[in-house]
């Protein structure tokens, strides 16, 4: 079974295009770190709602550092981004506008009546 | 807020303090330096040889600065003060203070002058509430600052304190030993910054000793935005105090989102709870404000339209093409304590998103952001037919689905009590207000045109506009109250009428959705003697079960709510009825010095002789402050009707000429000229206007 973060990244490749995403261009790196597992790195190339994932270390105009656990929460939709940019629990370099932009594309929480 | 406090701000940072400068605050006190939804110092207090000063006056210098004129002594007698005290103060990325004390003795003098600072984080949301912290506080000494501090898991705060002049710096605050040479002076500046996140880095309060001209979060300074808003020309003094006062407050009122990474500003919502990104307030705003400066409108859309819903999320009421209402910044919301990161909550906005697209337009001709935005108009649209019609029988239905910390009503009054029957009963879940109904109609007609005009896509456009004549058809069916030929408050689940008389019928004019035949009836309800009380349409009629004349929604006047319904009277062709409404506002603003509250008391102007201001109204609040722009649109009558601005005035002969030159908008800058001429009940006759290119 895989983690949520991996799905989340790995349905958005299989996707290719996010219409919510087109007014992005950009690439963004997420570096998610644990206490005791090796950290994981997700780079996420944006062109116009084109996207492109690879787990490739290069720069980007935004980073995002945050825990593994952190993200695996955001990723299923169980928690905010936004809020946990507030909580000082995602760490952003660069251009901040891209996560803000790139936000749309997380889920939502399953629902109760789901 | 008590009347003696001071405020002083600077985008969502600002200082509430006494009238001698000092701030104590509780839990429930209002006091502070707040920034980003926190209360970052809820003690600073001066004292001088271990005795708090006395006020002798304030100096309200510009939005974000302040002066205090202080002496020493214990009460009343101050003919024998032999020391002044003047604090000057300017916030802005947190504030900065120049301390200075005079000695008017014929001896030196040596005094122990002392600053007492502590603060206690507390969230917005804790200090309406009154609730308790979860975190741990600190308070450190470093080398030449005071630094406090509060942690709680990641989320960190703090604030620093510095001084110019030496000075004995302990965890409590800052204490001086001040010579001063008869006729001498001593001084110090005062510096004190917030800070977020763990980095702990502080940046430079923006303003250094001496530093006099305004330096916004934005990006034009409020000399360039005062120099490029249009310019009014009037015999009437009062009317042109007005208009600068709602400048100035409409500049202090931006606001630049945090992580928004575009650094323009939008308007916020008020002080002292709202300097925040709000959907409805900023909407309604940039409306009022389009003839004057509509770079607030863009900013508002493209804010927005970051925002708007993307998934099903019930905690924050989060559909998909759903246009936020409230983003907080706060320890809460941080923790998902609250869901405003941002909330969604609310049933108009979204409709309202694309009616200020529409209208944006219209007056500036830029294409280019409604191409940029069709996306989110599309999905707001989308939104009114898919994820707003709860009963499935086309309306547009509120209920909340976070039933802890959402919003029960979702509509613009949205206090517990705002919607009721005649006989005062509430209905249940969820409701239809008339007035969304309305805005949902402008809706689909304005996003029809800009379907046809500018995306070219006429299916959508033909789709729109079927929907928008069946939902007119329908509404003016269902909503109708027979027997007070009005229009309902709202529907309930089992289609009854919630038969009440509200202002909301003022917003059905405007949104255009009254059929002909019915108007006139509606607006001598709106002039009538059970909703206008002389200043303004209260928001329920005298007469209704919750009428209450200071009651929140069911009773006050709420200006902002009187200048749609002037704009409606207009849309609809009552010229005198709007120019009534608008001398009564403007009258009302001339007696609160050319600041109107957000909201005042439904009393009979003829009873009390001056509006009465509700006790806790937001002041300034921007859809306030907004309120006389729109009403000087509607008397000057000004419409754009293809690349021309038409301009048809109707004003009350109480104002005398008026002239608004170089409104600016797709026909480059145009001038407008008017003649009051119109008396109280008297037939319009000869009202002049003229434009030209």
């Amino acid at each position: 079974m895989t983690d949520s973060t991996t799905e989340f990244f790995e349905t958005l490749a299989t996707r290719g295009h996010e219409p919510a995403l087109e007014k992005i261009t950009g690439t963004i790196r997420f570096d998610l770190s644990s206490a005791d597992s090796r950290p994981v790195r997700w780079l996420i190339t944006i062109s116009k709602g084109d996207i492109a994932v690879s787990r490739r270390n290069a720069k980007a105009d935004c980073v995002v550092r945050t825990d593994q656990a952190i993200f695996a929460g955001i990723a299923s939709g169980e928690k905010n981004a936004m809020a946990a940019f507030l909580r000082g629990a995602i760490a952003l370099e660069g251009d901040r506008g891209l996560l803000l932009a790139f936000q749309r594309a997380f889920p939502g929480p399953r629902r109760k009546d789901a | 807020m008590s009347n003696d406090h001071v405020t002083i701000l600077d985008g969502n940072t600002f200082v509430v303090s006494d009238s001698r400068g000092d701030i104590e605050a509780s839990l429930t006190d209002t006091t502070g330096l707040f920034s980003f939804d926190t209360r970052f110092l809820a003690r600073w207090v001066l004292t001088v040889d271990g005795e708090k000063l006395n006020p002798l006056s304030v100096d309200d210098l510009q939005y974000f600065e302040t002066r205090f004129f202080l002496v020493p002594g214990t009460g009343t007698v101050y003919v024998d003060a032999k020391l002044s005290v003047i604090r000057r103060r300017a916030v802005g990325d947190g504030f900065h203070e120049e301390l200075t004390i005079l000695n008017h003795d014929d001896h030196p003098v040596d005094l122990t002058v002392r600053i007492d600072a502590a603060s206690d984080f507390a969230d917005l949301f804790e200090v309406k509430d009154a609730l308790q912290k979860k975190g741990r506080y600190s308070a450190r000494v470093e080398k030449k600052r005071l630094v406090l501090g509060y942690e709680r898991e990641t989320f960190q705060r703090a604030t620093a304190i510095s001084a110019s002049a030496p000075a004995k710096i302990d965890e409590q605050g800052l204490t001086f030993a001040a010579r001063i040479e008869p006729g001498g002076e001593w001084t110090t500046d005062l510096d004190v910054v917030p800070a977020a996140g763990a980095s702990g880095a502080f940046v430079r309060p923006k303003y250094a000793r001496g530093q006099r001209r305004a330096r916004p979060n934005m990006e034009r300074s409020l000399e360039a935005w005062l120099e490029d808003a249009p310019r009014l020309e009037c015999d009437l003094d009062s009317l042109k105090s007005t208009y600068r006062r709602s400048l100035v407050d409409l500049a202090a009122l931006r606001f630049s989102p945090p992580v928004a990474g575009r650094g323009k500003s939008l308007p916020a919502a008020g002080l002292p709870w709202f300097m925040t990104m709000f959907g409805r307030d900023s909407i309604f705003t940039s409306l009022q404000a389009l003839p004057f400066t509509p770079e607030l409108a863009a900013t508002t859309l493209r804010a927005l339209g970051d925002w708007q819903g993307t998934r099903v999320d019930d905690f924050r009421d989060e559909d998909p093409g759903r246009i936020p209402h409230e983003m907080r910044y706060g320890e809460m919301t941080a923790f998902e304590e609250r869901p405003h990161s941002p909330y969604y909550g609310a049933a108009d906005s979204t409709a309202l998103y694309v009616v200020l697209l529409d209208e944006y337009e219209r007056w500036t001709g830029d294409t280019r952001l409604v191409h940029e935005l069709e996306r989110e108009a599309r999905a707001a649209l989308n939104w009114i037919d898919e994820y707003a019609d709860l009963m499935g029988n086309g309306y547009v239905w509120y209920q909340r689905r976070n039933e802890e910390t959402g919003l029960e009503n979702q509509c613009w009054k949205d206090s517990w009590d705002s919607i009721s029957y005649r006989d005062g009963r509430l209905p249940g879940f969820p409701r239809a207000t008339c007035e969304i109904q309305g805005y949902a109609y402008d809706a689909k007609v304005r996003g029809a045109r800009l379907a046809r005009s500018i995306w070219k896509d006429s299916a959508l456009a033909d789709k729109l506009e079927r929907q928008a004549a069946d939902l007119k058809r329908r509404f003016n069916r269902d909503f109708w109250v027979e027997d007070g030929e009005y229009f309902a408050l709202a529907l309930d689940t089992e289609g009854n009428q919630v038969d009440s008389l509200t202002s909301n019928n003022g917003h059905l004019l405007w949104s255009g959705i009254v059929q002909k035949s019915k108007a006139k009836a509606v607006a001598r309800q709106l002039l009538g003697p059970r909703l206008f009380s002389g200043w303004g349409v209260r928001t329920l009629a005298e007469g209704e079960g919750r009428y209450n004349p200071i009651g929140y929604h069911v009773g006050t006047v709420w200006p902002f709510d009187t200048s749609f319904i002037a704009w409606g009277l207009r849309r609809y062709g009552f010229k005198e009825e709007a120019a009534s409404l608008a001398a009564g506002i403007l009258d009302a603003a001339a007696v609160f010095n050319g600041r109107l509250p957000e909201a005042f008391g439904g009393y009979e102007r003829g009873v009390t002789k001056y509006p009465v201001q509700y006790p806790t109204a937001c002041s300034p609040q921007a859809w306030s402050t907004g309120a006389p722009l729109l009403l000087l649109r509607t008397m000057l009558g000004l419409e754009p009707v293809g690349d021309q601005l038409v301009v048809d005035p109707a004003l009350p002969e109480s104002i005398g000429l008026l002239a608004l030159l170089d409104i600016p908008g797709r026909w480059g800058r145009v001038d407008a000229f008017a003649r009051g001429r119109l008396q109280a009940g008297e037939r319009l006759a000869g009202a002049r206007g003229r434009y030209r290119v």
